[in-house]
């Protein structure tokens, strides 16, 4: 009986989905509409995307069967469904699955779809990739990298970067924002789990050196990969360059972009920014709570 | 199996995410917009209670444009297309962005302009300027625009006023037909209408002095707009041309150093300090700032002087309504419904002849060695006129081109022969 209910349940299902999908494939005349129809499909979409992402993955030889793929291949998913759903409603009149699957195609044919190593898929690489992959899209993570990469305050931050009084006063507000939802946010859309946390922090306190230098080296990958999003004229530089942006203050944006994305100039323009000069060069202090 | 649940909650972890609407995420008041093309972070748009402007140019084809809150959370956007024009207004609580994206052979362009939850005032206006938007033709997103509307709304509100005291009048000569006997109606018509005109005439005195007072906090409010809008645009720009000059500058300076190392006999030049780049930007705003005030003046004396003809015309209109009421009482009402529609129709007539005549203006300098011949050509090519010549800028009018002027001038540009080119001198 139990059985047959079951069987019943899923014929049901099933039909709900092709009910759907064939929703999907006729055209959607208005934006209202669009919204509308994919609002009922999430789920559908959502999988679909990660099936791609996963076919992407094998046809390049970077899957393998494990939950830490799966989960990859999701998270993907969702940020390419996310970006649907913003960008398609202005693409009215269209058909929505064939825009969402052009859309997915064009993502996997740019040269570096996303940040892909295998230790990026563990709990600490999938944090760390986390942090720098929102930095990239949220101001309040870019400026949150400098407190989980070093363990600084708002104070610090401004005066690391030189900032003036407008710029502090934004600076506060991000590592506010941060601290109230964007972290807890930046963590649910990774899938890092309550338990994953809590060994990441007792990891921390049981065996500092080596978690730092583990995270070293792979905020060092993900830096590289992100750091492509930063705007052109954005490249390394030397000290004397850097100095003389300090002290002529002016490419507030650049300082604050550069040093977040890198560890490398992190180090060359320590000490320009005000009177920390004396202190010790920073080292990697990675900080998994805001 | 502990795996699959892990995988299962993080999956509608995502969904959960995924089913938030975007309008719904908190933007702080004074929060900046970023702006991503192509997933590369381009710029912000300082969003606070004035309009701003971003542009970008680039070499590249634009595929995506993507607004962003501060959070990292995906306000709007758009997928260009492959060549041509495309734009959409992005709509988050009450502020607004329109972008507007172009690709052409040369490259991709956007603009966005940050459009804040109008103020009291502003709301006010933006109820009449939509009335007027109802009988204008709409052109193109632009500084420009915003003019334009301001002037087309002052006579709307005319019109509209103008159809208001027509009206009661109407319904003042409607009245008296049921109540008054048909014998005294003839006698009591007139003498309440020459009374009326009298009246008519005073209130339409009090209304140009309204009108005059309503434009005139009208232009200070537009003009204080436009000079803001243009210093913001115009220090940011210099801002960002700064940065990256610096970045040349300090590698030519390199560079220059290593070769005078090697060939210290040979003079060497250096580039331009960034002081002077600075200071030369600075005037430059200045001066635009100072042209764009002329120009407004300009556009609120065509503004007085439509008003006028307005006023001539109006008062025609009365002298017609008097006469007719002397004439037959019977056929004030469609006489006066035929002079209501006549003044509606007319400011809208003749505002979209303005537009149209209006010649569009522009300065240009040319790459060294380009003969005047060549300029000729290039000038007839556009069907337009050379204007006046001013430390080398060469001013040119044209018809007012379909696109708007920032997207022009970055059109233009790419024209071999042209070096510079901008609206104002
Ligand atoms: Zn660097």
């Amino acid at each position: 009986m139990a059985t047959m209910q079951n069987t019943l349940r899923k014929s049901h299902i099933i039909a709900d989905r092709t009910a759907t999908v064939s929703r999907l494939e006729e055209v959607v005349a208005t934006s209202d509409e669009f919204d509308q129809v994919v609002a009922q499909a999430l789920p559908i979409l959502l999988d679909r995307a990660a099936g791609y992402t996963k076919r992407f993955l094998r046809e390049t030889g970077q899957w393998n069967d494990d939950i830490e793929h799966e989960k990859f291949a999701l998270r993907w998913g969702s940020e390419y469904l996310e970006r649907f759903l913003v960008c398609g409603r202005t693409e009215v009149p269209c058909r929505p699955l064939f825009l969402f699957d052009s859309l997915v195609a064009k993502q996997h044919s740019k040269p570096e779809p996303f940040c892909y190593h295998p230790d990026l898929l563990k709990p600490l690489g999938r944090f760390l990739d986390g942090l720098v992959a929102r930095a990239v899209v949220s101001r309040d993570a870019l400026i949150a990298l400098y407190h989980h990469s070093y363990g600084w305050g708002a104070g610090d931050v401004i005066a690391v970067t030189g900032l003036n009084g407008l710029e502090s006063q934004r600076i506060y507000k991000n590592f506010r924002r941060w601290r109230e939802s964007g972290w807890q946010r930046t963590m649910d859309e990774i899938g890092l789990t309550k338990a994953e946390l809590v060994e990441l922090e007792s990891q921390r306190q049981r065996q500092r050196q080596r978690f730092n230098s583990e995270a070293e080296r792979l905020i060092r990958v993900a830096q590289g990969h992100y750091r492509k999003s930063e705007p052109d004229h954005y490249p390394c530089l030397s000290r004397s360059q850097w100095g003389e942006m300090f002290s002529q203050g002016y490419g507030c944006d650049y300082r604050i972009w550069h040093l977040a994305l890198c560890l490398d100039c992190m180090q060359t323009a320590w000490g320009l920014g005000s009177s920390e000069s004396s202190a010790e060069k920073p080292r990697l202090e990675l900080q998994v709570r805001p | 199996m502990v795996q699959e649940e892990d995988l299962e909650l993080y999956r509608s972890q995502l969904l959960d995410l995924r089913s938030e609407r975007p309008s719904r995420s908190v933007r702080g008041l004074l929060d900046p917009i970023q702006v991503y093309v192509n997933e590369r972070r381009v710029g912000e748009l300082k969003g606070a209670e004035i309009e701003a402007t971003l542009h970008v140019h680039g070499v590249d084809h634009i595929e995506t444009v993507q607004l962003r809150t501060e959070d990292g959370r995906l306000l709007g956007g758009l997928v260009a297309p492959e060549s041509g024009f495309r734009t959409a207004r992005v709509q988050f609580s009450a502020d607004t962005v329109e972008l507007c994206v172009q690709n052409t052979v040369q490259g991709g362009s956007l603009s966005a302009v940050f459009i804040p939850a109008p103020s009291f005032w502003n709301r006010t206006w933006t109820i009449l300027a939509d009335i007027a938007d109802r009988w204008m033709v709409r052109r193109p997103a632009s500084t420009m625009a915003y003019g334009i509307r301001t002037v087309a709304f002052t006579q709307v509100l005319l019109a509209t006023a103008v159809i208001g005291l027509v009206a009661d009048r109407v319904m003042i000569w409607i009245a008296p037909e049921h109540i008054v006997a048909p014998t005294a109606q003839a006698e009591a018509l007139r003498t309440a209408s020459i009374a009326e005109v009298e009246q008519l005439a005073k209130q339409l005195r009090e209304l140009r002095l309204m009108q005059t007072k309503v434009g005139d906090a009208l232009q200070s409010q537009e003009k204080g707009m436009t000079l803001l809008h243009q210093t913001m645009a115009r220090l940011s720009s210099t801002q960002e041309s700064v940065a990256s000059s610096v970045v040349m500058v300090k590698e030519e300076i390199e560079k220059r150093q290593e070769s005078t190392e090697r060939e210290a006999d040979r003079p060497v030049q250096l580039p331009v300090g960034r002081g002077v780049v600075d200071q030369e930007q600075f005037e430059t705003a200045i001066h635009g700032l100072a042209a764009d005030n002329e120009r407004l003046s300009k556009q609120i004396a065509g503004l007085e002087e439509h008003n006028r003809t307005l006023t001539a015309k109006l008062q025609m209109a009365i002298a017609h309504v008097a006469k007719a009421v002397e004439q037959n009482p019977e056929r004030v009402v469609a006489r006066e419904a035929d002079v209501a529609r006549k003044h509606q129709l007319v400011p809208v007539a003749d505002s979209r002849q303005n537009t149209q005549a209006q010649p569009f203006l522009f300065w240009v300098t040319f790459s060294e060695g380009t003969t005047q011949e060549s300029i000729d050509q290039w000038v007839n090519g556009m069907k337009g006129h050379k204007g006046s010549l001013n430390e080398g800028w060469q001013e040119v009018q044209i018809i007012p081109p379909p696109v708007p002027p920032d997207l022009f001038l970055e059109q233009i540009k790419g024209d071999k022969i042209i070096k510079e080119a901008r609206l104002n001198h």
